[in-house]
């Protein structure tokens, strides 16, 4: 599921960008791709780890290894706290459901960002949220992943009306009103990638 | 407006200034690993190493107070970004080698204080002998939400000199901490920079305007108005501080004047001279100054003012010898 998330943020990598510069300092793309290009290799097919929680936390301590600032660290630690659940070799939807908790949790740890401070947030917790209510009601795991996604997606479109009161965007006050968060729209896009990638697994 | 830079594939700009950094000062330092920057002759095995990490783009800083009497090892992120955790670990592992232990120095930015924290909870799970102090001192934030500015290199200075000497972990913990809390800074910014990979301005500014308080990474301030000459800048910045510090008559302090990459020396003497004539009018003492490049950002016009009280056994420290290939002191 990481290649195909990895695949869409690739496709908009320079949207992201543009996003950020809006906000910030304009490499979010650039950090992104290098998150990705990491995440694949850590959890493809040559990776080295045994099981697909080991491979989580070992894909998110490298995703922290890219030197993107807080963007990479605090997505690396939503990886490698998804990998504190015991995964075994796959999971099903209320495993993912406990797992993608985990991942929360370990973002949570690190950040003191509160939903509505325009932040990578306001698409990670609708996200999470919308899988365990769709798990809860027995959803497929694919469904439930393209649920979590649709949250995300709508919660980084909700940015564009939030002024930024977290993280080096908050020094613009007033002007990071009008573009979405860059990180927000990043989340949602993983999450795009997963309900793809699951809802296909489900095809076959 | 079009970016002017010699630079090459920008995915490459950390990698390579690092590589053409450690080739000019052989004599003092070298590359431990990517983006990790060593001293070329490391302290004798036993004493406190210092390390420091923060993003790239601001050099001298970080990495060129790399050196005897200061830092051990600097670990450099990407182009404003803080290294991520990984390579901290690393780097504080190494500096633990051989019995010694270590003092992390961190910037308070966001960035790099999650990658301190995570390397930290680490170091501490493998019971590795680690102490971090945050610096925090710029006034133009409310107090608990101030970033690090150039007040990291006079801790880097003092702790630096305590390890030298052979202190213990927490005596140059203290010290680290003791400078920390007794210095202040506020930046000005007269002329934005361009980000080197990307190429876009990262802030906008009127041609007629100033901004105090001003990030390093050309975060917006509070204070925008109309340009001011050298010495009202100096009034108007010098009073913040000496108001934000307490300082009063009779007080001893160290003053650093920090270029943010394009504005020239020839304007940090003149506004220099204006706060060492207004500190004597107050009737508090300078009793140390440092003035030039230390953390600049790119080609921004700008300053930062950084005052810190002093002790006598701060001073002390201060005076020791550094031989870092940024600052050197004999």
């Amino acid at each position: 599921m990481f290649a195909e998330a990895a695949e869409l943020i690739r496709s908009q990598n320079e949207v992201l960008s543009r996003l950020d510069s809006q906000c910030g300092d304009g490499d979010h793309g650039t950090t992104m791709m290098r998150a990705m290009e990491t995440l694949e290799a850590a959890t493809g097919s040559s990776a080295s780890a045994r099981n697909l929680s080991e491979t989580l936390r070992e894909g998110g301590w490298n995703v922290m290894g890219v030197d993107g600032g807080a963007s990479s660290a605090l997505l690396g630690s939503f990886i490698s706290g998804m990998g504190d659940t015991e995964l075994g070799d796959a999971a099903d939807c209320a495993t993912m459901a406990r797992s993608l908790k985990t991942g929360l949790q370990s973002v949570l740890k690190r950040t003191k960002a509160k939903p509505g401070d325009k932040t990578m947030m306001d698409a990670l917790i609708p996200a999470v949220e919308a899988f365990e209510a769709a798990a809860a009601d027995g959803a497929a795991i694919g469904k439930a992943m393209n649920q979590a996604a649709a949250a995300a997606e709508a919660g980084a479109a909700s940015t564009k009306n939030l002024v930024a009161r977290h993280g080096r965007a908050k020094y613009l006050g007033e002007k990071t009103l009008g573009c979405a968060d860059a990180g927000a729209t990043s989340m949602a896009l993983l999450f795009r990638g997963f309900g793809v990638a699951l809802a296909k697994t489900e095809e076959n | 407006m079009q970016m002017k830079k010699f630079i090459n594939d920008p995915k490459n700009l950390v990698k390579e200034l690092l590589e053409g950094y450690v080739l000019a000062y052989p004599d003092k330092v070298k590359l431990s690993g990517p983006g990790t920057v060593v001293r070329a002759a490391p302290k004798a095995a036993g004493n406190v190493r210092l390390v420091t990490i923060g993003g790239s783009g601001h050099e001298p800083g970080l990495s060129g107070f790399v050196g005897k009497g200061m830092l051990d090892t600097s670990v450099a992120g990407e182009i404003f970004a803080a290294p991520g955790a990984p390579k901290c670990v690393v780097a504080l592992r190494d500096a633990c080698k051989g019995g010694s232990s270590a003092l992390l120095i961190v910037l308070n930015h966001a960035g790099d204080v999650l990658s301190a924290d995570i390397a930290m909870e680490a170091v501490e799970r493998e019971k590795l002998p680690v102490k971090m102090v945050l610096t925090e001192e710029d006034i133009s934030g409310p107090v608990g939400d101030r970033r690090g500015l150039v007040g990291c290199v006079a801790v880097y200075k003092v702790a630096g000199a305590a390890a030298e000497l052979g202190a213990s972990l927490d005596e140059c913990a203290a010290i680290a901490q003791r400078m920390a809390d007794n210095m202040r800074t506020l930046a000005v910014a007269v002329r934005t920079a361009t980000h080197p990979a990307t190429g876009n301005p990262i802030f906008e500014l009127g041609d007629d305007e100033m901004e105090i308080g001003m990030g390093q990474h050309g975060e917006a301030g509070t204070g925008r108005m109309k340009l001011k000459s050298a010495d009202e800048t100096a009034e108007i910045m010098l009073e913040k501080l000496l108001d934000d510090l307490g300082a009063k008559e009779g007080d001893e302090l160290l003053v650093l004047l920090n270029g943010a990459g394009a504005t020239t020396l020839m304007e940090l003497f003149l506004v220099f001279r204006r706060v060492a004539q207004l500190l004597e009018a107050k009737k508090i003492k300078l009793v140390r100054q440092a003035i030039g490049e230390f953390i600049t950002t790119q080609e921004q016009s700008g300053f930062q003012m950084m005052i810190a009280r002093m002790d006598p056994e701060m001073i002390r420290l201060w005076d020791e010898p550094a031989d870092a290939s940024f600052f050197v002191k004999h």
